[in-house]
């Protein structure tokens, strides 16, 4: 695969790429499901964000697409899940750019999506008007994303072993 | 897995909901939440309740279906009940144990907790079993259009959500197939530690990402040889029209509205 020049690809292919990504997102996200604690393994696509900011974009379109005909919460979580995401990815590109090492980078992603989760805490505090519910969700969530991205960085170690995911 | 996707949640079904257009839905369906904000007492919640199982019989599909949607909540649910049950920080204190306090104001707002989550997964459910995945996505993009003006990229935004949903189908078949040939090989996906089986997940990505790549490239060719420049607007093949029963379901959901605020201003 390494001979597979991701920079080279044509400015249509990148866009197809991103495309094709966050079908793999939806893709994983039916495959292994919502959970009683929101465990979806295809929060482990954050990761890649680490890897080449292209990925940004397309992990925020699977959760527009995933939220918008799976999410429980409807419109309201493809609006704000897919900002989170946004957020999330971006903060874990700029944060990793200059690391050089998988596992901190890895690591960087994880504590910075698991963290993240209040937003979605505020959103279903706000959806239900339950202020005092805040902490015990962001607790629920986070411990959710914690495993997801937990076990997605380590498919994720193993799969950048394998694939250049920066080129 | 295949079969579960091409479902999805979208059930197929002639009625007033489903003929309705994707951008009326979603809409609709966000000015739901803002309306229930209006609700603050036990009238308003009680009309929220009946007007929603009003929407819900006017889509045709059964109520199950409905039930079923709650269902990946129900421990969310239950747990942020218990909480507002528990820890309630005001009212007329019925029970006490320790640090648990259940009080007359805290049980009124676990049951308001409970009717709300129940009704905003309800309505959530109409638009996601009313309306396909393709028919929302040309509703998100015709939505996004405004953002144009501030050179948002719409129409490449737009085409990436075709193309993934075009593709999900397809790279849910490719990872059964992969499954498959792995399983073929000895790899087994549903014994073993959880290191062992988050392991197996690897040779299973691996083709998945190197296919994307192969696939991308392919696609986009074909695409450029087709005339397809990034940065020019694109034309339509399935155009959304708006229908005076989309109108007509914004009126009622603006007269809901009207109606709950007089409830709580004045009731």
């Amino acid at each position: 695969m390494n001979s597979e020049k991701n920079n080279d690809l044509k400015p249509t292919a990148k866009l197809v790429l991103m495309g094709l990504v966050a079908a793999m997102y939806v893709a994983l996200t039916s495959s292994f499901g919502f959970g009683i604690v929101q465990f979806r393994m295809s929060e482990m696509f954050n990761h890649l964000a680490a890897f080449n900011k292209r990925y940004i974009v397309a992990v925020t379109l699977g959760v527009v697409i995933a939220n918008s005909f799976q999410s429980p919460y409807g419109m309201i979580d493809v609006v704000v899940g897919s900002l989170q995401t946004l957020v999330m990815t971006s903060l874990a590109y700029f944060c990793t750019r200059k690391v050089k090492n998988t596992i901190t980078k890895l690591t960087i992603t994880t504590v910075i999506s698991t963290l993240m989760m209040w937003v979605i805490a505020v959103e279903i505090m706000y959806m239900t008007k339950a202020p005092i519910a805040f902490w015990p969700t962001y607790g629920s969530l986070m411990v959710g994303e914690l495993a997801s991205m937990v076990l997605g960085g380590i498919i994720i170690y193993f799969i950048s072993k394998r694939i250049d995911l920066t080129r | 897995m295949m079969n579960k996707l091409i479902v999805g949640r979208f059930v197929p079904k002639d009625s007033f909901v489903h003929r309705m257009d994707a951008r009326a839905k979603v809409l609709l369906s966000i000015a739901y939440i803002f309306i229930i904000f209006e609700v603050t007492n036990w009238l308003g919640y009680l009309i929220m309740g009946l007007f929603t199982i009003a929407v819900t019989s006017l889509t045709k599909v059964s109520l199950k279906t409905y039930i079923q949607g709650i269902k990946p909540l129900i421990w969310l649910i239950t747990f942020t009940v218990f909480i507002q049950m528990f820890f309630a920080p005001s009212g007329h204190v019925l029970w006490n144990y320790w640090i648990f306090k259940v009080t007359d104001i805290g049980l009124l707002n676990a049951v308001y907790v409970l009717v709300r989550f129940i009704l905003i997964i309800m309505m959530s459910t109409v638009l996601t079993l009313t309306t396909s995945p393709l028919a929302i996505a040309d509703a998100l993009e015709y939505l996004m259009k405004p953002l144009l003006k501030i050179k948002f990229p719409v129409y490449e935004v737009s085409l990436m959500l075709s193309i993934a949903l075009r593709f999900v189908p397809t790279l849910m078949d490719e990872t059964e197939r992969i499954m498959n040939a792995q399983r073929a090989r000895g790899v087994d996906f549903a014994n073993g530690g959880i290191i062992k089986r988050v392991k197996a997940l690897v040779p299973i990505l691996i083709p998945l990402f190197t296919n994307a790549m192969k696939r991308a490239i392919e696609l986009g060719d074909a695409m450029e040889a087709r005339g397809y420049q990034i940065d020019k607007p694109r034309s339509r093949y399935r155009i959304l029209v708006w229908h005076r029963r989309d109108t007509m379901a914004c009126l009622v959901f603006g007269l809901l509205l009207i109606i709950l605020i007089i409830i709580k201003h004045f009731i």
